[in-house]
């Protein structure tokens, strides 16, 4: 009965959810001398969401300066989006967090709504 | 001879046909934030709006999935201002709490006894050392004045919701 259950879990997939992985992302050298890339990988499967923000912050949550294709990405519902993250040599050792999180259109006019923000630790 | 020739492409080509294909897949480590269930503000008294069912109100209920033991850590912040409403003339107190609800392990009850509440009691954090799902119950309350009633019209509140690597 748990491996049913389990497997209708897993074959239903995530109603409403938002991902952003690897967990602990690497930076390595990028095409650009001096510039060190992360590659990040965001899922959406919330209907109501359409855009995310991103961020780089350092260990105590203070913003830091990178460049992506853009820091506020579009994405449709169930769309799977890599995003490369650019950060300067001089910041390397600075960065620690690198975050996405939901945006929340004003249109939007549910009693109650979630933002949800996921936080991947730069090793 | 000329048989034999015959018969080793064959025999060549039965063996292609039994060749098995590899399904590879890795499963990472990762937190899924989900909005199970939308909250909805309930008004049992004119100067009151609470998620409480027993006022009337849907408690909002966050899921986290999570792959990994001791890799994230969950932070829910309770609204304490509405992100859109009629115009308020007068200061709106807030209270608010948020619960560990559903698990998938017993062991995660655990989360409910070590969590930490700062940002006066609006941000409730968790430490996710256990694998598997677990549903957050938020609880939020606004009350008007003394005792003034709220205008009429459409309340929006947004609670956060955060999974941190750590």
């Amino acid at each position: 009965m748990r491996f049913i259950v389990l497997l209708l879990c897993l074959l239903s997939g995530y109603a409403s959810a938002h991902q952003f992985t690897p967990t602990y992302p690497t930076l390595t050298l990028s095409h650009i001398t001096g510039v060190y890339k992360a590659e990040m990988l965001l899922f959406n499967t919330r209907k109501e969401i359409r855009y995310y923000s991103l961020n780089v912050f350092d260990e105590e949550w203070n913003p830091i300066r990178f460049a992506s294709e853009s820091k506020l990405i579009a994405m449709d519902y169930q769309e799977r989006k890599y995003v490369d993250i650019y950060i300067s040599k001089k910041d390397v050792k600075k960065a620690k967090y690198i975050c996405s999180k939901s945006k929340i259109l004003k249109s939007i006019k549910d009693p109650s709504i979630v933002a949800s923000r996921i936080c991947s630790k730069i090793k | 001879m000329k048989k034999l020739l015959f018969l080793i492409p064959a025999l060549a080509a039965t063996t292609a046909v039994q060749a098995n294909i590899p399904i590879n897949g890795t499963v990472e480590s990762k937190c899924v934030i989900q909005t199970d269930t939308d909250g909805v503000y309930g008004n049992p008294t004119a100067d009151k709006l609470s998620t409480t069912a027993s006022d009337g109100g849907v408690v909002p209920i966050i899921r986290y999935d999570i792959i990994t033991a001791d890799a994230y850590k969950a932070v829910v912040t309770t609204p304490n201002s509405f992100s859109s409403s009629p115009t308020l003339d007068d200061v709106v107190e807030w209270t608010s709490s948020t619960s560990v609800g559903d698990t998938s392990d017993a062991g995660m009850s655990a989360f409910e006894t070590n969590k930490v509440t700062y940002n006066n009691g609006h941000s409730t954090e968790f430490d996710l050392t256990i694998a598997g799902s677990v549903w957050f119950d938020v609880s939020s309350v606004a009350e008007y004045g003394y005792g003034k009633a709220f205008p009429a019209g459409n309340y929006t509140a947004l609670i956060t919701a955060e999974c941190i690597a750590q």
